[in-house]
């Protein structure tokens, strides 16, 4: 039996998902659904002829995305998200579609930095970014409670200090 | 040199003499064809011509024939040695530690007879200091340059030159992308030349004059005739820019802690490596230099400025034959593992014994995978696209898909199946290989020590083939490296072997 690769042991912190659905409404699905309700209205209008086939294309290419990217994509991310400070290295995943789980030993840790955007203090949550010599190797630990935030960059700081090496 | 008389003397493949009568080929056709012609009556100059040619044919056979018979050749403890002397004999000798590459080519008619002929060269610019083989049979040419090859590397570490420039590495100048891209940037530059100073480069006369007899012109005879004078253009255009770009190479590490490039023409360019920040190599073949049989290599390596600069920097190999490719990589790796010292521990006796460490293959499903997404992405468009307008305009079109898709899958399918087999990883040594790509492939080492990270990446389609993507972090090159569609079930394993634990604590065992 090969060894597998556990996922990270800690979910980020529930109100994430408000905050990633929040995210959505007002990036991507907010801004489409507008779109489409723009369109349609025009449509009807200046051009009522259009609309058997701009309003199936619009629902198509506009609605159906954006719905189901703000209403599946915050549940589906919070299964993905997690992280896990060991005792050699942090452990995190992230993701929803594209997933993707990174290793870096704390000996090569080069900065902590810890986050918190206007959203984000709105919910009590915070970003923690762990940044090393290489850019394929950064860890970025978004949506964990401002408390976990504050103790995990104090414990990598720490633990970082900790290990000789310039990190490279 | 002590003699040997131990080491008994090997001897040519006696195919040899038949690849020497290839030349026959375009006389006995002519005369083939001069009998059709004639209806089996050719005159008294077809006979007189082929008289000469078996008169010329029975002299090159006498003396191919002598050659083979004394041309002997044996590898002794510290030296190559081969015998050779049609009129006047001759041996040669060079020391073992002095030979750099080891060269096999083949013409068309060798390769159909399964010889090659081996190259074996100091590298010290000068072609006497060269011996050639002319032939061997495959496996015993390939058997002698592993031989040649072992021997030279062990002592080969001292000699702080790398690399040399070798004017026939111009052979690979056209197999590059400047072939084509030149030619149309260089018109493209005159173009915009022209037109910064107010010349409208149409109106100039002898322009308009050419574009107008190339309109009236028979076009099945001139289009071809111009895209010949298009490649020719080409081929002097990268021959050019490659003797400008790499003129005087020389690759040497000036001192135990730097690595140097020195090369150019006009401009002269030097960039230094240094040994710690040096973190592996990267053996390139893009498809078309891999067809003609070279590769060029890259370092991975620190401190070489930001991403775009690296890469014009990092070039420590210009296109030239794999085997000397092949060869930089391991001296170059070699020296570098000397410094954490821990090329010993490995077990190995040479650094060449590592490297015959087999890649691992990837799993079936990485095929298909490639298989579909060419599919999807280039069969699938235009075909779309052609049976639409065709149903909306013309059922011409219609034709046009179906022929599309039915040519356009093989191709696809040939790329997605060489694109499987360049796949692979492997631990060897103190060093991480991974190889990919169809188009360009690489085959990317690297120093285990300098792995910072591991990611492993997958989306709902790759769970379900059971593939993972692993990218290895570095502080170099880069930055990333991936190893594409790995079987899942080994991926974390290999990663945590890779960089001796830096998972265990997060694996299920």
């Amino acid at each position: 039996m090969p060894p597998v690769l556990r996922p990270p042991r800690h979910r980020m912190d529930p109100r994430a998902r408000t905050w990633w659905a929040v995210q959505a409404w007002t990036t991507l699905s907010g801004p489409a659904l507008l779109a489409a309700a723009a369109l349609l209205v025009l449509s009807a209008l200046f051009f009522p002829g259009a609309l058997p086939w701009l309003a199936p294309l619009a629902l198509v290419v506009l609605v159906l995305p954006a719905l189901l990217y703000a209403l599946v994509m915050p549940a589906w991310r919070y299964r993905v998200h997690a992280w896990e400070l060991g005792g050699f290295a942090v452990y995190a995943a992230s993701g929803w579609f594209w997933q993707k789980r990174r290793i870096v030993p704390l000996s090569r840790v080069q900065t902590v930095d810890t986050h918190r955007g206007p959203l984000q203090q709105r919910f009590g949550l915070a970003t923690v970014v762990v940044t090393t010599a290489s850019t394929a190797g950064d860890v970025k630990i978004a949506g964990i409670s401002e408390a976990d935030a504050r103790i995990l960059a104090e414990r990598i700081g720490e633990a970082a200090q900790l290990m000789p090496g310039d990190a490279t | 040199m002590t003699t040997h008389a131990e080491t008994p003397w090997r001897t040519l493949s006696p195919r040899t003499l038949l690849a020497h009568c290839a030349w026959l080929g375009a006389p006995l056709g002519s005369f083939g064809l001069t009998l059709l012609a004639t209806g089996g009556h050719p005159g008294a100059r077809a006979w007189s011509t082929l008289g000469t040619v078996t008169v010329v044919f029975l002299v090159i056979t006498a003396a191919g024939l002598v050659t083979y018979r004394r041309t002997r050749y044996r590898v002794t403890p510290d030296a190559f040695e081969l015998h050779t002397g049609l009129f006047t004999r001759r041996v040669r000798s060079v020391p073992l530690h002095r030979i750099r590459n080891v060269d096999l080519t083949a013409n068309p008619v060798q390769r159909v007879l399964g010889l090659a002929v081996l190259r074996a060269g100091t590298g010290g610019g000068t072609r006497s200091a060269e011996l050639s083989l002319e032939a061997l049979t495959r496996p015993a040419a390939e058997r002698l340059r592993v031989e040649l090859l072992a021997r030279a590397g062990a002592v080969d570490a001292e000699d702080p030159v790398v690399s040399t420039a070798d004017p026939r590495w111009l052979r690979y100048a056209p197999l590059t992308f400047w072939i084509f891209g030149g030619v149309f940037a260089a018109v493209g530059a005159i173009w915009r030349v022209l037109d910064g100073v107010g010349i409208k480069p149409w109106r100039i006369g002898f322009v308009r004059h050419a574009f107008e007899g190339f309109g009236r012109s028979a076009l099945w005879l001139t289009i071809p005739l111009a895209l010949l004078v298009v490649t020719a253009l080409g081929v002097v255009g990268a021959m050019a820019l490659y003797a400008e770009n790499w003129w005087k190479y020389r690759l040497e590490w000036t001192d135990e802690a730097t690595l140097r490039v020195r090369r150019g023409m006009f401009t002269t360019r030097s960039v230094s490596i240094e040994r710690a920040r040096l973190r592996g190599v990267v053996l390139r073949e893009p498809m078309l230099l891999r067809a003609g049989g070279g590769a060029s290599v890259r370092a991975v390596a620190g401190g070489l400025g930001n991403r775009e600069e690296n890469r014009k920097r990092s070039v420590i190999l210009p296109p030239a034959p794999k085997s000397e490719a092949e060869r930089v990589c391991t001296h170059v790796l070699g020296q570098q593992g000397g410094r954490t010292g821990r090329m010993g521990q490995t077990g190995q006796t040479g650094q060449t014994g590592q490297m015959e460490v087999p890649l691992t293959a990837h799993p079936r499903a990485a095929l298909r995978r490639r298989f579909v997404r060419g599919l999807l992405w280039v069969v699938a468009p235009v075909t779309v696209a052609l049976a639409v307008l065709g149903a909306l305009l013309t059922p011409v079109l219609l034709y046009c898909a179906a022929a599309y898709a039915v040519l356009a899958t093989p191709v696809v399918h040939a790329l997605a199946r060489d694109a499987y087999r360049s796949l692979g990883h492997a631990l060897r040594g103190n060093w991480l290989v991974i190889r990919s790509g169809t188009f360009q492939r690489e085959t990317v080492t690297l120093d285990r020590s300098s792995v910072l990270a591991w990611t492993f990446t997958d989306t709902p389609f790759s769970r379900r083939a059971g593939v993972v993507t692993a990218t290895a972090a570095v502080a170099a090159g880069e930055d990333g490296y991936r190893i594409r569609d790995m079987a899942a079930t080994e991926a974390a394993g290999f990663a945590d072997a890779a960089v001796s634990g830096m998972l265990r604590e997060f694996l299920d065992i």
